[in-house]
């Protein structure tokens, strides 16, 4: 039965992804700024008819609506154009760019979750204790901390002043990789290539801290306060009366129920590490998508901004399909 | 290209700041020029606005001495790191438009001929060039260079690497199309082979700047192409440069090693032989302040574009020297001639005898730029050596626009003419936000009401050109040294769809300067050409369309173990040249 739910609504992305298409594509084209122009940049060395022949080329000089059946003709195929400025497929391109990004926002995710259950369920423990107050004041610097301010500071005292950590990149540059995925940890371990390991985790480790602050954050206060409510209610004080021991309450009882509203919470902010890490991506040069996607929008590249934000769209579609599923595991009274 | 400013200044602030901290202060109260900043509403064309307005004033404050900070490299680190500023579009030399892709493949790729940044352009491929007639160029290339794939490199290839650009369509990944740097070349009409190592350039009509644009194209390898396709050549490029690709992916890191077999290079430009670095990778490192960071803990060896803000601090760092170039890319105000407000040349004039531009080097640029003589660059091959930079006349200012009418007449300190203030909107992107403030407040000292406003250039620039904005800050680039693809996009009149008055931002139109303009594209004597540029300036100077600014350097950083390299004007990064210090 479930099964058939999840398929049902694996179709419902379809008609979503196809809005987004339209509505991505025409949006774009509305900017002001042409592609051609930017191109160009400002020599006067150009032929005469070149820009004509780059419009006709990129078919600019079309109706937008003939444009938008070329694409929609080609998306369907699996061919998301070329890009104007790289001259090479859509798909080959975000297909480079996007282990990158994943593989960052795996390393940001799983430091805010190693950092917000463990102040999330204590601070609900132990609330208003020293702890709690300290910890969501953290929690709140978290969330007000600018990444792009985040990130320069951490650079600026463990790679530039403690030499800890390397400022930027993937991989130190003395290192060779073989690629086989583009997750460079991965290839490193399927490689075993132990320096590529250790130097493509020191590269890390910055960028995921940066990128995964402000989730820590948000997740250790709706934890929190979903542990209160929970802490709170009848079953449990029937497992505490039923001499159950306090861990094995907080753990079992309390934390699998508190773990609804954050799931949602993890769920969408896996879409904001995916898809709103442009800026983290900019300062610690991380070659991935959110950084490919701002040059693209300046360089009015439409393809390739079109099948990035398709991407995106995807991601959260996506993420909110896994949330879904999961509650039903968590809570069976849910169905999807 | 505007895109890769974005976002800078604050990186820079917090860089600052965080090193101050971190560097620690101390020494001796020192009186210095500084911008303040103060933040005020007013009304800019019936809208309410918020502009920041900028005072240069003096102060006294204690400046840093010592810095702490020293570049220690990486331990073991073998590899010459360079940081690139925005990245690679391709590795095609015939793929691409863009200056950070020349920049890398010139690494890797040889032309007929090179540039150097202090004595012009020399023969690098070509062993001689002669002009046959015209509009025929003789190349007699240099026997026994070997691509990276062990092939000679003979008139075939150069045949193939002149008609995959100008052919229509010659490029057939990923889907057919036409060079970007057809262009660049546009005269060529056909190549043809004389012998195996002669090639015949025939151009359709005079072109004066031949020899400084055949700078911009490499050559490449004919039979590699044919057998890999393009496809297979951008991912595995073969050249005839000193370094030969190894692996790399455009955003990141792009990988290179000394190719043993080089032919030397440019025997004008020493040293000649094989590359003096083992490996070189160039790392894209689009943030500056990330930049400054890599050089500072060693990860990188040099540094490209250092923001204003950071050469300072990375001077005053043990083991770090900031050099600079002269610049290619003047900025100025382009006034727009149509605008009631500047339709008056006296007044144009006005604006320009307003600005101190030394008061703007010294206090924007820390010493790095030199004023403007007029439209061209002062480095530019054709500049007219009789102008001089419109000195800083505010009294001259005045009395022209007292002459034009605007006088301060209700003593609001605001110039006036029947009723209506003189004000006007800089508009700008926000690379230029410290320029802008600076001028628009030495524009009311002088008493008119200048405000700044900034947005991101491919919005404004329709708007411009359809001429609905009154005074635009920006630069536009000369890397050619020849008026000739310069010239034309900035001051002949507009024409839709061609090179002509592109950048014309000014809405000029002068029947005289087109007529000139057209004329230089094509004469072939050097002294006609001269003359004919020389007037051509004139005009444009005493017309005064634009507000003549300053030239910038361009700064580069290295570590000091970099040996034997310095900052090239067209942004090339001559790594064959270098050496590394133990």
């Amino acid at each position: 039965m479930r099964a058939v739910k999840i398929i049902e609504r694996i179709l419902y992305t379809i008609p979503i992804m196809l809005g987004v298409a339209v509505i991505v594509f025409v949006f774009i084209r509305m900017t002001p700024g042409d592609p051609v122009d930017i191109m160009m940049g400002q020599g006067g060395a150009i032929s005469a008819g070149e820009i004509e022949q780059l419009q006709s080329e990129f078919h600019l000089d079309e109706p937008i609506t003939t444009q938008l059946w070329y694409f929609l003709r080609d998306a369907l195929r699996g061919d998301l154009g070329y890009s104007y400025i790289k001259k090479r497929p859509v798909t080959e391109l975000i297909g480079d760019r996007l282990p990158a990004t994943i593989e960052l926002a795996g390393g940001a995710l799983l430091f805010a979750l190693l950092v917000a259950f463990p102040i999330g369920i204590i601070s609900a423990v132990r609330q208003n204790s020293l702890l709690d107050r300290l910890s969501m004041s953290f929690a709140f610097l978290g969330i007000s901390m600018p990444a792009f301010w985040l990130g320069i500071v951490l650079i600026l005292i463990f790679a530039v002043g403690l030499g800890w950590l390397p400022v930027q990149g993937r991989l130190g540059s003395d290192i060779t990789l073989q690629h086989i995925t583009g997750f460079y940890v991965m290839d490193s371990v399927l490689t075993r290539n132990w320096p590529a390991l250790q130097s493509a985790l020191a590269h890390l480790i910055l960028p995921s801290v940066t990128l995964g602050a402000a989730v820590a954050a948000i997740v250790a206060r709706v934890l929190r306060s979903s542990m209160l409510e929970v802490l709170r209610s009848d079953f449990v004080q029937l497992a505490r009366a039923k001499g159950a021991p306090e861990w094995l309450v907080v753990v079992k009882h309390a934390l699998r129920n508190a773990l609804i509203p954050t799931v949602t919470v993890v769920g969408l902010q896996v879409g904001v590490l995916l898809g709103g890490n442009m800026i983290v991506e900019t300062v610690f040069s991380w070659p991935g998508l959110g950084r490919t996607v701002v040059e693209a929008i300046f360089n009015r590249d439409f393809p390739l901004i079109q099948g990035a934000v398709m991407v995106y769209a995807f991601t959260f579609v996506a993420a909110n399909l896994v949330v879904d599923v999961m509650y039903t595991y968590l809570n069976p009274k849910i169905t999807l | 290209m505007h895109s890769r400013r974005w976002g800078k200044g604050i990186a820079f602030l917090v860089l600052l700041f965080a090193l101050t901290i971190i560097v620690g202060c101390g020494g001796e109260p020192e009186v210095e020029t500084v911008i303040e900043q103060v933040e005020v509403t007013r009304i800019v064309e019936g809208e309410e606005v918020t502009v920041v307005e900028t005072r240069v004033v003096e102060v006294e404050r204690e400046v840093e001495v010592q810095v702490e900070v020293t570049a220690t490299p990486e331990p073991g680190r073998t590899s010459l790191v360079v940081a690139l500023a925005e990245a690679p579009t391709s590795l095609d030399p015939a793929d691409h438009r863009s200056r950070t892709s020349e920049t890398v493949i010139r690494n890797m790729f040889d032309g007929l001929v090179t540039r150097d940044t202090r004595s012009g352009v020399h023969l690098e491929l070509a062993e001689e060039m002669n002009w046959v007639d015209d509009t025929t160029l003789e190349v007699k290339l240099r026997e026994g260079v070997t691509f990276h794939n062990g092939e000679d490199m003979t008139a075939d290839d150069v045949v193939f690497t002149f008609e995959r650009i100008i052919n229509e369509n010659a490029i057939e990944y990923p889907e057919p199309h036409t060079s970007p740097r057809k262009g660049l070349i546009a005269p060529l009409e056909s190549v043809e082979k004389v012998d195996d190592y002669t090639v015949r350039l025939n151009f359709n009509s005079v072109w004066p700047p031949a020899m400084q644009l055949l700078v911009h194209q490499q050559i490449v390898p004919k039979d590699y192409i044919e057998e890999v396709g393009t496809e297979g050549f951008i991912n595995n490029p073969v050249g005839t440069g000193p370094f030969q690709f190894v692996q790399g992916q455009l955003d990141d890191q792009i990988v290179m090693e000394r190719f043993d077999d080089y032919w030397g290079g440019a025997p004008d430009l020493e040293p000649v032989g094989p590359a003096g670095v083992e490996r070189v990778v160039f790392q894209v490192i689009p943030e500056s302040s990330t930049r400054a960071a890599a050089l500072l803990a060693g990860e990188v060896d040099i540094i490209q574009s250092v923001p204003n803000e950071l050469v300072d601090t990375l001077d005053q760092t043990p083991g770090v020297d900031v050099q600079s170039a002269p610049g290619t890319q003047p900025i100025w105000i382009q006034l727009n001639v149509t605008d009631p407000l500047f339709s008056d040349p006296a007044v144009r004039q006005a604006m320009n005898y307003a600005i101190d531009k030394d008061l703007l080097i010294e206090a924007v640029y820390g010493g790095r730029a030199v004023p403007l003589p007029g439209p061209l660059s002062p480095f530019n091959n054709f500049v007219n050596e009789d102008l001089e930079p419109y000195p800083y006349d505010p009294e001259m200012a005045l009395e022209l626009l007292g002459e034009a009418g605007w006088t301060d007449s209700d003593g609001d300190g605001i110039l006036d003419q029947d009723g209506q203030s003189f004000a006007f909107t800089i508009d700008t992107i926000e690379v230029w936000r410290p320029q802008a403030e600076a001028l628009a407040t030495m524009y009311r000292e002088l008493g008119i009401d200048a405000g700044v406003r900034f947005w991101e250039y491919s919005v404004l620039r329709d708007q411009l050109l359809n001429c609905e904005r009154q005074a635009f800050l920006d630069d536009w680039g000369d890397s050619a040294f020849d008026p000739v693809g310069h010239f034309e996009a900035k001051w002949h009149t507009y024409v839709e769809g061609e090179p002509y008055g592109r950048g014309n931002f000014s809405c000029y139109s002068n029947e005289r300067v087109d007529e000139l303009t057209r004329a230089g594209e094509t004469e072939s004597d050097t002294a006609t050409r001269q003359e004919i540029y020389d007037e051509a300036q004139q005009i444009v100077y005493d017309e005064a369309p634009a507000v003549f600014l300053v030239l910038p350097e361009v700064a580069e950083a290295n570590r000091e173990t970099v040996q034997n390299w310095e900052p090239a004007s067209d942004s090339r990064i001559n790594l064959h040249d270098v050496t590394m210090a133990e």
